[in-house]
């Protein structure tokens, strides 16, 4: 992991970030509500991108020692305490804001506060730091919480079509000259150039980069994002952009079932290759078939394609690298 | 994994360097380690490609095709704008099968449109496009929206870049409605150069139709709306694949394009089959592809189509609209029945990603007589 920051964060950190992750992402439905609870640490350093610039972030992290951008992805119940501990190890005020529950608290300078709110309706959510806005979340303060059905172990909301596994992609875009002026204390003032694009906080890498293949480093293969299937093997993506820019969500192999956007449920689920996912909290949730590849002659089961974001900007880092930007894989096994 | 390639296929990975200055080719075969040239991914882009793998193999279950398409390459493909200015577009040409990509003909020169020629199928044919490359470059073809085998899907750097021969990408389409088909080699800056054409599939029964037993249609319209930034388009195929800053995280368009002319003028007003002339009484279909990369609204003027078809998929209900928004890559089918005569504004906003500032917009009509 090529990351660096001023904590000198371990690839034994980071590892055991990543188990935390996964810990909540394992789930399995309950009869009755119980209390989930989280502790975040406010804390900040600099993640080297595929060009080798290091750029500053501040993250939702899983301990003082490390950098998490996104945060850990939250899957709770409906109905659910969620109780969360934000612990600021920074001289700065941040704020921790779940949308869509009306939970919003400051965490000043080197302070903590724990907030409980109860799980509401079923979907994906942003929590954020909607203080200085977009400033701070912009800067890394951000990730997803969902909230799935009661009883439910397999539907994004009641009614809705079922998968099996989930994910979330959460997409990010990042100009590199506003995250050192935020991390000076100052609001930016240049026009907004991103120059490095995401997938769950990391970059692709194609075959024979640096990097390539390594979980830690590479969009593509990241078990966070790719997906791995056997035929039928429904997959739904929690799609979420931090960012600024607009993107079009391009799955190869098959088309995506188009289930919600922004929040709402859409009257008709669409069959769709490019999805419109806005800028700024955009959001949608799709499910990936894993059908046999509609198109293939003879018929195919098994290999692998990309999802990349259409927007094709969004597929370089540093102003080129093509295919050092934000995508994955889609393994079908 | 054979057909796909990865940092584990140490042994036979191979990384190229193009001079585009002189125009010649050596190809190294290098260790994992450096696969991509110079293992850092940066330093370059002084002309030399990196993380490409270039490659003709023999397609896996090759079988008769029901229609082929041979494509060559065309490098230099002078547009002119309503300002007077000529600037170079690349796109495939519809002479490449002949010439093995050995020169002269299809493989790196001459005959190209912009767009590129469109593809016409029926649903259930077997199709073989054979996309011929010179040894100079590396290209691919990806149908988009539709989905063959991996081998089959013509995406570069994590397949292979076709160069040096023709390699036959062999799909059945299975639904039908409209794609397009582009260069995915480099792509951010191949497919802005104009690589790409319009991909339509019929229903068994041809067109007239847009879905079996579908909705018919009397007169098409094609809509493929696309920016161009010209700053772009001096840059050689490989650029930035190594690294370094060819500001390929920028798009600022000062052209755009409907289906292949400036349409922010008034040349696409009149000019079939961008323009269309329907009587009361008769369907218009058009085909709209959001062919650019940044967002864009396109709106009627006035009359209501109903969308039946979105990316090449039946909508479960039709929609009527009266404007759409589409993102990079969508399409829409869109059927008009007018029933009041006149000159109907077709006006498409390329709107910036981030600002949502309107960059530009095209313009072309439908009348109704």
């Amino acid at each position: 992991m090529r990351r660096r920051n001023f904590l000198k964060i371990s690839s034994g950190a980071l590892a055991s970030a990543l188990t935390g992750a996964s810990s909540y992402l394992l789930w399995q439905p309950r009869a009755h509500a119980e209390t989930i609870s989280k502790t975040f640490y406010i804390t900040h350093g600099y993640i080297t991108q595929p060009d080798g610039v290091n750029v500053y972030f501040r993250g939702f992290s899983n301990s003082s020692n490390s950098l998490n951008v996104p945060g850990d992805a939250l899957i709770v119940q409906q109905g659910d305490t969620v109780r969360i501990t934000v612990i600021n190890t920074l001289g700065t005020d941040h704020r921790f804001t779940v949308q869509g529950h009306g939970v919003s608290t400051t965490v000043r300078a080197g302070e903590q506060r724990t907030i409980s709110f109860t799980a509401g309706n079923p979907g994906t959510y942003f929590y954020y730091d909607s203080s200085n806005a977009p400033y701070n979340r912009l800067v890394g303060l951000h990730g997803g919480l969902a909230v799935m059905p009661r009883f439910s172990s397999n539907r994004v909301y009641d009614g809705s079509p079922t998968f099996k596994y989930q994910k979330f992609w959460l997409f990010h875009d990042i100009d590199p000259v506003w995250h050192a002026r935020i991390r000076d204390r100052r609001t930016p003032s240049t026009r907004y150039s991103p120059r490095y694009f995401t997938l769950n906080g990391l970059s692709g890498r194609p075959p024979g980069a640096p990097g390539a293949m390594d979980p830690a480093v590479d969009s593509m293969v990241d078990p966070r994002s790719a997906l791995h299937g056997h035929i039928g093997d429904r997959t739904l993506m929690r799609v979420m952009n931090a960012g600024l820019c607009q993107q079009s969500v391009h799955c190869h192999g098959n088309h995506v079932e188009w289930l919600t956007d922004n929040g709402k449920i859409l009257p008709d689920i669409w069959s769709k290759d490019c999805v419109y996912l806005e800028g700024n909290m955009g959001r949608c949730d799709l499910i990936y078939p894993f059908d046999y590849p509609p198109d293939a002659y003879p018929r195919v089961s098994r290999g692998a394609y990309p999802m990349h974001l259409h927007t094709e900007m969004s597929q370089t880092a540093g102003g080129g690298l093509y295919m050092f930007g934000a995508i994955t894989d889609i393994y079908f096994e | 994994m054979g057909w796909r390639r990865r940092s584990s296929d140490s042994d036979s990975s191979s990384s190229t360097t193009t001079s585009s200055s002189d125009s010649t080719t050596s190809t190294s075969t290098s260790s994992m380690d450096g696969g991509g040239m110079d293992g850092g991914g940066m330093g370059g882009g002084m002309g030399g490609a990196c993380y490409v793998y270039p490659a003709a193999p023999a397609t896996p279950g090759r079988v008769t095709p029901n229609v082929s398409y041979n494509l060559g390459i065309d490098m230099n493909i002078p547009l002119t704008m309503d300002d007077g200015r000529t600037v170079t577009m690349w796109g495939f040409a519809d002479n490449g099968g002949n010439m093995m990509g050995m020169g002269g003909g299809g493989g790196g020169m001459g005959g190209g449109t912009f767009p590129s020629p469109a593809m016409r199928v029926r649903q259930g044919q077997i199709v073989h496009t054979n996309l011929s490359v010179n040894m100079m470059m590396m290209h691919t073809v990806h149908h988009h929206g539709i989905e063959p085998a991996p081998h089959s899907d013509g995406v570069g750097h994590i397949t292979w870049d076709v160069a040096n021969g023709t390699y036959t990408y062999q799909w059945r389409p299975s639904s039908a409605g409209t794609y397009f088909y582009h260069c995915h080699t480099n792509t951010v800056l191949h497919a802005e150069m104009g690589m790409y054409g319009a991909l339509i599939v019929d229903p068994p029964e041809g067109p007239g139709r847009l879905y079996s037993n579908g909705p018919r249609y009397d007169v098409e319209a094609f809509w493929v709306v696309d920016e161009v930034d010209s700053s772009w388009h001096t840059l050689g195929w490989t650029a930035g694949t190594c690294g370094g800053d060819v500001g390929l995280n920028e798009l600022n368009p000062d052209y755009f394009v409907i289906t292949g002319v400036d349409g922010s003028g008034n040349s696409a007003m009149n000019l079939p089959p961008i323009s269309a002339t329907v009587q009361r009484g008769q369907r218009l279909l058009a085909r709209y592809i959001c062919a650019g990369y940044h967002p864009q609204r396109i709106r009627f003027g006035g009359l209501t189509g109903t969308v039946h078809v979105s990316d090449g998929r039946v909508l479960p209900r039709p929609i009527q609209v009266t404007q759409l928004r589409a993102c990079s890559g969508e399409r829409y089918d869109i059927i008009f029945e007018p029933t009041s005569r006149g000159t109907y504004l077709i006006e498409t906003d390329i709107i910036h990603w981030v600002t949502g500032e309107v960059l530009g917009t095209t313009r072309t009509t439908v009348t109704v007589v």
